[in-house]
């Protein structure tokens, strides 16, 4: 294909030219240049090789609906699946083809075209559930992955997006002529618009066809400049370019992705687009119409191109794309083609119509007969020919003669369809048209309006009044534009979708999808099969399942299994079109919540001292927490974990306890409304004590649990699980409101306001006295179990005598200001008690050696106080509280319910691990009866071996007797099964 | 994305609301005795018609506050909002859904595209 510059052309600045690399050769374009246009200007049309079959394939568009000429953007991290038809070349951008291996023209996957007839629809589905899976994982897989699917993911991808919202009145998708004409009618109104167009200049078909002559008297692109600069001195019209709306959900919202660097290289740490999202109260949607292709054989070849594709190359960037095309169509949309190549000097080699004489235009006529145009009416094009590149043509004429015309491009028409994406993304229903043989728009879902072809007006006549009834709900000015044509015709096709090759041959292909590698004879076998509903066909052929949503195609498709099933196009329906219209990145989804704004992370107050002291950090929900504390780098995780809580069970051990969740309770009926939220009951309990207590769900199941301190009947404070507090918080005020308006009660989270440290070990009264000497911490004074406010030099604090290790414990609750200083003050007069920080693994080892549980590991949401041994804990006496009606249900009081027990290997030298099962034979025979799992394993260096907790069914009836507990991995282990406690059963140590 | 009109806070995006499921499924009284059927019911059941429903909704990340409405489930529409001591509204009030045999609405179900 031989292209000719135009030199004439507004958008292209021909005195800049710009230097960038395609497959590592170098070329030259202009300033305004696409990839596309500039590989055009070059020669070039051989630009990828296709999904399946890696045919040779060439440009086949001028826009969005591209679906063969994507490449890779190595220039921008690599970025794949990009379309030569709309991204802008710049200076030094490196370009590669995709889906060829070695090269472009040496593609040596091509011999997947020899096979296939073995890659027919279905493929996919035939080879992974068919009876030779074998096939799939041994042959068929690593073939596939090497030569199947699109470009390269990109590497090391940096790209930064915004997001900005926008809250207007009107939204108008397209600046095209119904768009600016619309915009027009806002000028100056008190309406807040935004209106919205894809490309870098306004003006859609006025910049990109020949089919306008004037406007209100005035040249085309005159009356555009004029438009424009009002729209854009009108104060309430906001205009976004270069910005593609992708979404129309529902209420209005939009979301649109702006390119902030078109026609030019992104700058590394800069935005690189923007993602708008727009809640608008109405849409106006002015999006246009797309061409469609024709089927026949071979109708991939690189030099096929879409007729209104090549007038935009010869109107938008000043180039036609080869001096002597041939032209093929069924509908009058080409006839500014013919006008447009005969204007630009240049003849089409011939001009093929399926339609008869009678029906094509007389204009057209006089126009291909003044100039010698060979003219074929009635005729079809039965097949395209040539290597890598269309070097002729058969023509069937009226006479049914076969004519072979040399050519060195292809333009068709195959009809255009109003751009109904976004319309029926918004949910608006299509209705089909027999005449104009495409779906148009018919009943909106939202306020939506759509106006021009995007609407199904294919002509010009109406225009004015069409947009003022339109636009009548608003309070504007009518329109009164006055409207000349070139090719003065109205709208007209004939049927037409596909045209049967002139021999039949297994290697035949007439594509109904370029970029999934679909051909009409995939779709017949579909409808063979039995796939005969839309949306199957679709899923099982892969038709229009690609990055473009089948947009030149999708229709001829439906055109054809009408045909086939012998049913209205109406019937068949239309599968759906989602979101996004065109392919959005993810980069430019997540925005700024990425890298450190992704997820936020929350710090104790002590965090900074913890890092200097060596603590390797643990996530615990969007908490940092102390893991363990290394005291020089060669100390292992286990030796470290050991050192810890060896040093509690001997002198003093510090764990900051900060990120535990805190509940102020406040109210008149505070009490009542805690004796209904936990398990427990609060009634009796004195001022000043405190209470381990649980929370169930309505089913009954312990869902968190916690220390309550009652400081009065209507002044409480509760504790919860660190990964549990916005839960918590969230159910107490959702019964306060929804079941017990009634009760004067409110709840406040304080999880920031204090810093909590635990203290524990045998030394801990000593360490006490000496850092708060003010205060008595005898038994008798602060006995287990009870709390204290004092102030400590001017810091109002609450100690509160408890433990969760089973030593003698205390819990300092300080403002988190105050906490370093407080904290630091402990560490110093500690040392002489060996006081040393410890992280939760060894907070887990010693609070499992007592037994204690941990919500969410011991337990998974299907187990009550009972199975875990606490029914002690149930106030029986209270007439009601969260899931007690749950705790009768026959399936809660099963003998046989899973239960919490202890495991001890038979032979202590035994390793033991988290998540095995148990099981009571030591012969594996499946099926096995699974009895449970272990669900906390840890060594102890005080017991001298392993040790664990486990929920098996039946549980405490086990107690004493032997089991085993078994992985794939790890073999399968003789254990004991104990009680669920392994370290001072008396809690002597608790009360010291 | 939704726009919920919060009871007390006015229109909003429906990224700062939590559902809460269906709406007026009274808690049995716990002070008197409750067969394992009504409290079952209570607890497990909870209706998921096609068309309009009752449903509970909570401002998480504005006033915390619990509110009810009524949402058209196959097209999504909130028809109205109410708070919890209001009376819930009569479905006939709102004849603007059109109602079809299968409960499927004329257009907005998004289930099919193309005029039946
Ligand atoms: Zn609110």
């Amino acid at each position: 294909m031989k292209s000719i510059n135009l030199k004439k052309n507004q958008f292209i600045q021909f005195h800049q030219k710009i230097s960038f690399k395609f497959d590592g050769v170098k070329y030259f374009g202009y300033k305004g240049d696409t990839i596309a246009s500039a590989l055009l200007r070059n020669n070039i049309n051989l630009v990828g090789r296709s999904f399946k079959y890696h045919r040779p394939r060439g440009i086949y568009t001028c826009g969005i609906e591209e679906p063969n000429a994507l490449v890779q953007i190595i220039s921008e991290y690599s970025e794949p699946n990009t379309r030569a038809t709309i991204k802008k070349i710049y200076e030094g951008m490196e370009i590669e083809s995709q889906n060829r291996w070695p090269s472009l023209e040496n593609d040596f996957g091509s011999i997947n075209n020899l096979f296939s007839p073995i890659f027919t629809a279905g493929f996919y589905y035939k080879t992974f559930m068919g009876p030779h899976k074998k096939f799939w994982k041994n042959l068929y897989e690593p073939l596939i992955r090497r030569a199947a699917g699109l470009g390269k993911p990109p590497k090391d991808f940096k790209g930064i997006s915004n997001h900005i919202h926008h809250n207007v009145d009107i939204t108008i998708i397209g600046g095209g002529l119904n768009g600016l004409l619309a915009a027009k009618s806002f000028i100056n109104s008190n309406y807040d618009v935004l209106l919205i167009d894809f490309e870098e200049q306004l003006g859609g078909i006025i910049n990109n066809s020949n089919k306008l002559s004037s406007i209100d008297n005035k040249e085309p692109k005159d009356w555009l400049k004029e438009t424009i600069q009002e729209i854009e001195d009108s104060k309430n019209i906001k205009i976004l370019k270069n910005t593609l709306v992708t979404t129309y959900n529902y209420i209005n919202h939009l979301i649109a992705i702006e390119d902030r660097f078109v026609g030019s290289k992104p700058i590394e740490g800069k935005v690189n687009s923007t993602l708008h999202k727009i809640r608008t109260g109405h849409t106006i949607l002015c999006n246009g119409h797309i061409e469609r292709f024709l089927s026949f054989q071979n109708n991939d070849l690189p030099g096929i191109m879409l007729s209104s594709s090549f007038e935009k190359y010869m109107c938008r960037y000043g180039l036609a794309p080869s001096k002597e095309p041939v032209i093929f169509s069924n509908n009058s949309n080409s006839n500014s083609l013919v006008y447009g190549l005969i204007k630009a000097g240049l003849k089409p080699k011939a001009y093929i119509d399926s339609r008869s004489g009678e029906e094509i235009e007389p204009n057209l006529f006089d126009l291909i007969r003044k100039n010698d145009v060979p003219l074929y009416t009635n005729s079809q094009i039965k097949g395209a020919f040539g290597n890598k590149k269309i070097e002729k043509i058969l023509v069937e004429d009226s006479s049914g003669a076969l004519n072979e015309i040399k050519c060195d491009c292809l333009c068709l028409s195959g009809g255009i369809n109003p751009d109904v994406h976004l319309f029926t993304q918004s949910k608006g229903l299509l209705d089909w048209d027999e005449k104009d043989l495409t779906y148009k728009p018919s009943k909106p879902f939202q306020p939506t309006i759509t106006l021009g072809s995007a609407s199904g007006q294919f002509n010009f006549d109406n225009l004015n009044s069409d947009i003022n009834e339109k636009l009548k709900t608003f309070k504007v000015k009518k329109l009164d534009v006055k409207l000349e044509l070139n090719t003065n015709t109205k709208y007209n096709i004939e049927k037409l979708w596909e045209v049967s090759p002139q021999k039949k041959s297994l290697w035949a292909k007439s594509f109904i999808d370029l970029q999934n590698d679909v051909t009409t004879k995939d779709i017949r076998q579909a409808i063979t099969e039995g796939f005969d509903r839309i949306e199957h066909l679709k899923r099982y052929t892969t038709n229009s399942m690609g990055t473009d949503q089948g947009k030149i195609s999708s229709i001829n498709a439906l055109g054809i299994v009408s045909d086939l099933l012998d049913k209205k196009v109406n019937e068949v329906g239309t599968t759906i079109y989602r979101p996004p219209y065109a392919p959005l990145s993810f980069s430019a989804i997540a925005g700024r919540n990425c890298y450190e704004f992704y997820d936020p992370e929350r710090k104790s107050p002590i965090h900074s001292w913890h890092i200097k002291n060596g603590a390797i950090f643990e996530d615990v929900g969007q908490w940092k927490r102390p893991w363990y504390f290394q005291i020089n780098k060669d100390e292992s995780m286990h030796d470290a974990v050991q050192r810890e809580s060896k040093n509690v069970r001997e002198n003093a051990g510090i764990l900051d306890g900060s990120t535990l969740g805190k509940i102020e309770i406040k109210g008149e009926d505070a009490l009542e409304f805690m004796n209904l939220i936990y398990t427990n009951s609060f009634t009796k309990m004195k001022q000043g004590s405190a209470r381990y207590a649980l929370m169930l769900g309505e089913d009954g199941m312990v869902k968190d649990d916690g220390i309550i301190c009652k400081i009065s009947d209507q002044h409480f404070i509760a504790t919860t699980t660190t990964g549990g507090a916005a839960t918590v918080l969230g159910c107490m005020e959702e019964y306060a409101q929804t079941e017990w308006p009634n009760l004067k009660v409110f709840m406040n989270s304080i999880t920031e306001q204090y810093a909590t440290f635990n203290i524990s070990g045998p030394k801990t009264r000593e360490i006490m006295k000496k850092a708060f000497p003010n205060i008595n911490f005898s038994n008798e004074e602060f006995p287990f179990m009870t709390f204290q406010f004092h102030e400590f030099n001017g810091i109002p604090i609450r100690i509160l005598r408890a433990s969760f290790t089973g030593e003698l414990g205390y819990e300092i609750y300080i403002p988190s200001n105050s906490a370093p200083k407080i904290w630091d003050n402990i560490q110093s007069v500690g040392k002489e008690f060996g006081l040393a920080p410890y992280g939760t693994e060894a907070m887990h080892l010693l609070r499992a050696e007592k037994g204690y549980i941990i919500v969410g590991q011991d337990t998974d949401g299907s187990i009550t106080p009972i199975d875990l041994g606490l029914s002690w804990m149930i106030g029986k006496s209270k007439k009601d509280f969260l899931g007690k009606r749950s705790l009768a249900r026959p399936d809660t009081i099963r003998e046989d319910r899973k239960q919490l027990v202890g495991i001890i290997p038979s032979n202590k030298a035994d390793k033991l691990e988290e998540g095995q099962h148990i099981i009571l034979d030591k012969e594996i025979k499946s099926p096995v009866p699974m009895l449970g799992h272990i669900t906390s394993c840890y060594y102890s260096s005080t017991l001298g071996h392993d040790f664990a907790l486990a929920i098996i069914k039946n549980g405490r009836s086990m107690i004493g007797t032997k089991a085993y507990a078994s992985t794939s991995s790890m073999g399968t282990t003789g254990v004991d099964i104990v009680k669920p406690v392994f370290y001072d059963e008396n809690n002597k140590r608790l009360v010291s | 994305m939704l726009i919920i009109n919060c009871p007390y806070c006015g229109p909003r995006d429906q990224s700062e609301f939590s559902n809460g499921g269906e709406a007026h499924v009274k808690r049995p009284d716990g002070s008197k005795e409750i067969g394992d059927r009504e409290w079952g019911e209570y607890v497990f059941i909870r209706a998921n018609p096609k068309g309009l429903f009752y449903e509970r909704w909570v401002h998480t990340h504005g006033c915390r506050k619990w509110f009810n409405c009524v949402r058209d489930t196959s097209t999504d529409e909130i028809l109205v909002t109410y708070k919890l001591d209001e009376k819930k509204p009569n479905l006939n009030n709102f004849k603007s859904v059109v109602k079809t045999p299968s409960g499927e609405p004329e257009v907005g179900s998004g289930n099919f595209t193309v005029e039946k």
